[in-house]
């Protein structure tokens, strides 16, 4: 009996102890309570650049399709219309369009512009849904 | 063995018209950096990936790469990786980079900011 105990011990411990725990629970949450939780968050240099470059009427879309090195991946466009299977999330006169297919798989992440000197680009981060991804950050698995 | 040096035919790396102009704006209001330092890292799900920094002195073994007025620096380990690459600067609404066009890479990830050679 020890020694099976002793491999089970460190994985509950290992889950429990990942930031991303919190994140998971509120994931379970939106089944029992309603689409309510299903928010995609906007970081304040997101919401700064997009304020920069976005006309009236303008919003960005986050999509997500299969591909990249990691089976899906983020594509983010410019567009000033909407159907109604968009959810539109807006922040300080700003927003940003997903369509109901895509939320699934960015609820509650968190988008981001980041400003490198080597490149400066809008990024899908702390992503609840997505289980480990590319150094860049563009392509994702999904946990199981 | 002789002493025989083997002298580059060819800059290292060419810059795009669009880099150069970029790389002036931003060492213009930052008169205590005298160029940018291309170098590589190991990272990525790739093997390798691009830096870009500012740099402050030129190292004995950098590669000074001299173009339009720009000076852009190579590391010693990123030479022979960089060697006839090209570097553009890509702009558009959504995103702004340094795009590195390298001859010599085998494969690149989708995101394109990893590569093997």
């Amino acid at each position: 009996q020890q020694l099976h105990r002793v491999p089970q011990n460190p994985l509950p411990r290992y889950t429990a102890g990942l930031p991303r725990f919190s994140s998971a629970t509120a994931r379970e949450q939106p089944a029992v309570s309603g689409p309510s939780e299903d928010k995609v968050y906007l970081t304040e240099s997101c919401v700064k650049r997009l304020g920069e470059i976005m006309g009236k009427g303008e919003y960005l879309r986050i999509h997500v399709e299969g591909g990249g090195c990691s089976g899906f991946q983020y594509k983010f466009a410019v567009v000033s219309n909407k159907t109604e299977e968009d959810r539109v999330f807006e922040q300080e006169g700003v927003g940003i369009i997903v369509d109901q297919d895509s939320l699934e798989f960015v609820k509650g992440a968190t988008v981001d512009f980041t400003q490198e000197l080597i490149r400066s680009t809008f990024l899908v981060l702390k992503n609840p849904q997505a289980d480990h991804g590319c150094s860049c950050g563009s392509s994702f698995s999904v946990k199981l | 063995v002789s002493k025989r040096k083997i002298l580059p035919t060819r800059a290292a790396l060419t810059l795009t018209p669009s880099a150069v102009n970029k790389i002036r704006i931003l060492l213009q209001d930052k008169p205590e950096y005298i160029g940018l330092k291309v170098g590589v890292r190991t990272r990525g799900c790739n093997g390798l990936t691009y830096t870009l920094d500012y740099t402050k002195e030129r190292e004995k073994s950098d590669e000074e790469v001299l173009q339009d007025g720009v000076r852009v620096f190579i590391e010693k380990k990123a030479q022979l990786t960089l060697l006839g690459t090209e570097m553009d600067f890509v702009e558009s609404k959504l995103s702004s980079e340094f795009v590195f066009n390298n001859p010599n890479i085998k494969g690149t990830c989708g995101c394109g900011e990893s590569f093997n050679i």
